[in-house]
């Protein structure tokens, strides 16, 4: 029954593991606090882009799940803390002893079922906000104009302010607008044979200009911004169609949002798996400590040598051993033979 | 008659001494704080010189960055003081600068204080220096090819749109100023000349607006042309319409923005003067009660610890005195030179 990954841990290394597990202990409580403003940063720049994703995006759960993760990797971290401290000073320890077996157990159940968790979720989502950023700018860009239809009257603000701050026009660039009726019906004059001629030339009845809103302008343009007519060669001086039109936003708002979530989510990925790293080292850090102390029955002074391990005997001798004492809690009032056979049973097994 | 007179026993003194010792290193961290908020006031001027036509007045950051360095650098030393303060050797050492010490220490308190109310006071100079740079900025919106002025209507531009604000008051500044440069107009429509003609300085003047003034909440695509001209647009009056275009200036924008700013520094100076007070009275009494102790070998013995050693009257006395006694010391010492240098002659 060998001890399984065994090591010799006389005082001296005893006490530079302890010293080593109190820094990395406090690293990884960093990590985990830089997770969690990591994550409740995007998840408050989701908030304001919620509308320009499609409802049935998963994207957000990354965020609300690396929350938890970084949660659970601060708490590690600060029992790593205490626990190191503990263990070069006999009089803290005790209280440790009873405690530090199942917080183990919880810290790599929890603590590394939820990182992993997480980290598979920074891999595989971003590639899903492709398609749900073009299903929601369609939807944000068609309801430009309904200022006043219930549901849909922030719409034309959003946009806007979307365009303004992150410097885009359009979905992939300045001429969606003209496919899309962005201006209201309220304000379009029936009498005006220009309207009535563009809405009679227009299969579904919509209103379409060669004109973009006002947010789409670029203030480094040094022209007073052109807004309309943008296909007419003659409408305004000194314009070219044809060339790249440096008055306007040249980026779509697609490309730039999916940049910008994309980046969010590979820092948080990244922050993850430097987490993890630390977590998992820690976690054996403080099994081995535990270990070692516990053969020199947690008496902490003593100059002795002895082994840490990870687990006392194999995979296959643990689940037996499991096995057997939770067969000896499910029997009845225990009688005179079979209590005398398990125990013998139990003592074979362990030696 | 001792001023607030305080009796004082070893273990008193040696908390005070502690206590001063732990609020010291924390004033080091308010030191630090002002300090930041004085570089970050400086950054935030910086930025918008171009609209203050560079001549704003960086008294108040400078001030505060200078405070908050002078606040670490005596903090840290008075903190040194009392960690000495409980071992009577090296208190001995620092024995005869403490006086002069605790003189200077006032006098930081009295500048900490006047600079904390310098930041709510120096509004007033900030106004016309914003009114002035934002007419000049308005002015030269349209220089865009001009070396020297070619980013103003970039800066103007995204001033607005950061602060919400249109035009110096108002958006009918816009009205009374070119702002679209000759180089896009096209002089040969008639709509053009009629306007440059009927204007006395030939200057192209419509009732429009950059397009920066636009505020996203309208509920209709934003109005940036003929804005008086209720005719020229569907559905519109502009004397009730009031989402079109931001209605604020950016004068007044600006200068809430900036009073903000120095009000809440204002308040947190005014906060750590307070604590530094409570420490210099701190050590004033440490600094009695140290004294008190007659015997240097009964380090244990009790001391009583004051303020001022006699009454407020009194101790303006004796400081008129000295003052007095100082002159008069010159003055005899130059009668002596005379009548040394007299029989000399003589």
């Amino acid at each position: 029954m060998a001890p399984v990954l065994p090591l010799v841990l006389p005082l001296q290394p005893r006490i530079r593991l302890a010293q080593g597990l109190w820094l990395l202990s406090w690293l990884l409580a960093l990590a985990g606090g830089v997770i969690l403003l990591c994550s409740g940063h995007l998840l408050v720049q989701l908030r304001h882009l919620g509308t320009f994703l499609a409802p049935s995006c998963q994207f957000p759960v990354l965020p609300q799940a690396a929350l938890a993760a970084g949660a659970v990797a601060l708490g590690t971290g600060l029992v790593g803390v205490g626990a190191s401290r503990a263990s070069l000073n006999a009089a803290l320890y005790p209280p440790w002893r009873g405690v530090l077996g199942p917080l183990l157990v919880a810290g790599t159940a929890g603590g590394g079922g939820l990182l992993v968790v997480a980290l598979g979720l920074a891999l595989a989502l971003p590639g899903s906000l492709d398609e749900a950023l073009e299903e929601g700018l369609v939807t944000a860009l068609a309801h430009y104009k309904d200022t006043e239809v219930p549901g849909h009257c922030q719409a034309k603000r959003l946009v806007d302010e979307l365009q303004l701050r992150y410097h885009c026009c359009g979905r992939h660039g300045y001429k969606d607008w003209f496919g899309v009726q962005w201006v209201s019906s309220r304000y379009l004059d029936p009498g005006d044979r220009d309207v009535a001629d563009r809405i009679q030339s227009n299969v579904e009845g919509l209103y379409l200009t060669d004109g973009v809103p006002f947010s789409c302008c670029n203030p480094h343009s040094p022209r007073p911004c052109l807004q309309n007519r943008l296909s007419d060669s003659y409408a305004h001086p000194l314009f070219d169609p044809r060339q790249p039109n440096q008055n306007l936003w040249a980026q779509g708002c697609h490309e730039v949002l999916l940049e910008h979530l994309q980046d969010l989510a590979g820092t948080l990925g990244s922050m993850l798996a430097v987490t993890f790293l630390l977590q998992a080292l820690v976690l054996l850090g403080l099994r081995y400590l535990q270990t070692a102390l516990e053969g020199l029955g947690g008496v902490i002074d003593a100059g002795g040598e002895t082994q840490g391990y990870l687990f006392p005997s194999g995979l296959k001798d643990m689940l037996k051993t499991a096995w057997l004492q939770g067969g000896v809690a499910c029997r009845p009032a225990p009688e005179e033979a079979p209590p005398a056979e398990a125990p013998p049973k139990e003592d074979l097994s362990e030696a | 008659m001792a001023l607030l007179k305080v009796k004082f026993d070893q273990k008193k003194r040696v908390k005070l001494a502690q206590g001063l010792w732990l609020m010291n290193w924390f004033s080091v961290l308010a030191g630090i704080i002002i300090f930041s908020l004085g570089l970050f006031l400086k950054i935030e001027l910086r930025k918008r010189s171009d609209v203050m036509n560079n001549s704003e007045s960086h008294f108040v950051p400078n001030s505060l960055i200078g405070m908050g360095v002078l606040s670490c650098v005596f903090n840290s030393l008075a903190g040194k003081i009392c960690y000495d303060a409980l071992d009577p050797a090296k208190y001995a050492r620092w024995k005869p600068w403490l006086k002069p010490y605790l003189a200077i220490c006032v006098l930081f308190n009295i500048i900490l204080f006047l600079v904390a109310l310098c930041c709510f006071l120096l509004r007033g100079s900030l106004e016309n220096t914003l009114g002035q740079g934002l007419k000049n900025g308005m002015k030269y919106y349209r220089d865009t090819d001009t070396p020297g002025r070619c980013f103003m209507k970039k800066t103007i531009d995204m001033l607005q749109i950061e602060f919400k604000c249109c035009g110096n008051n108002g958006f009918r500044d816009w009205f009374e100023i070119q702002w679209i440069s000759n180089r896009y107009l096209d002089f040969s429509s008639k709509e053009v000349k009629d306007r440059i003609k009927s204007n006395v300085d030939g200057r192209y003047l419509v009732d429009g607006v950059p397009f920066s003034c636009c505020n996203p909440s309208s509920p209709r695509p934003c109005i940036q042309y003929q804005i008086t001209n209720n005719s020229a647009h569907y559905s519109y009056d502009h004397q009730t319409e009031e989402l079109n275009l931001w209605v604020r200036g950016c004068r007044a924008a600006l200068l809430s923005y900036y009073s903000s700013l120095m009000n809440s520094m204002g308040v947190v100076t005014l906060l750590i003067w307070l604590f530094e007070v409570t420490i210099t009275i701190g050590l004033r009494y440490l600094q009695t009660s140290l004294d008190g102790v007659s015997n240097p070998e009964e380090s244990e013995s009790d001391s009583e610890g004051w303020l001022l050693e006699k009454s407020v009257p009194e101790t303006w006395k004796a400081f008129l005195e000295s003052v007095k006694k100082l002159g008069k010391g010159n003055q005899v010492e130059a009668e002596g030179a005379d009548a040394g240098q007299a029989p000399e002659a003589g």
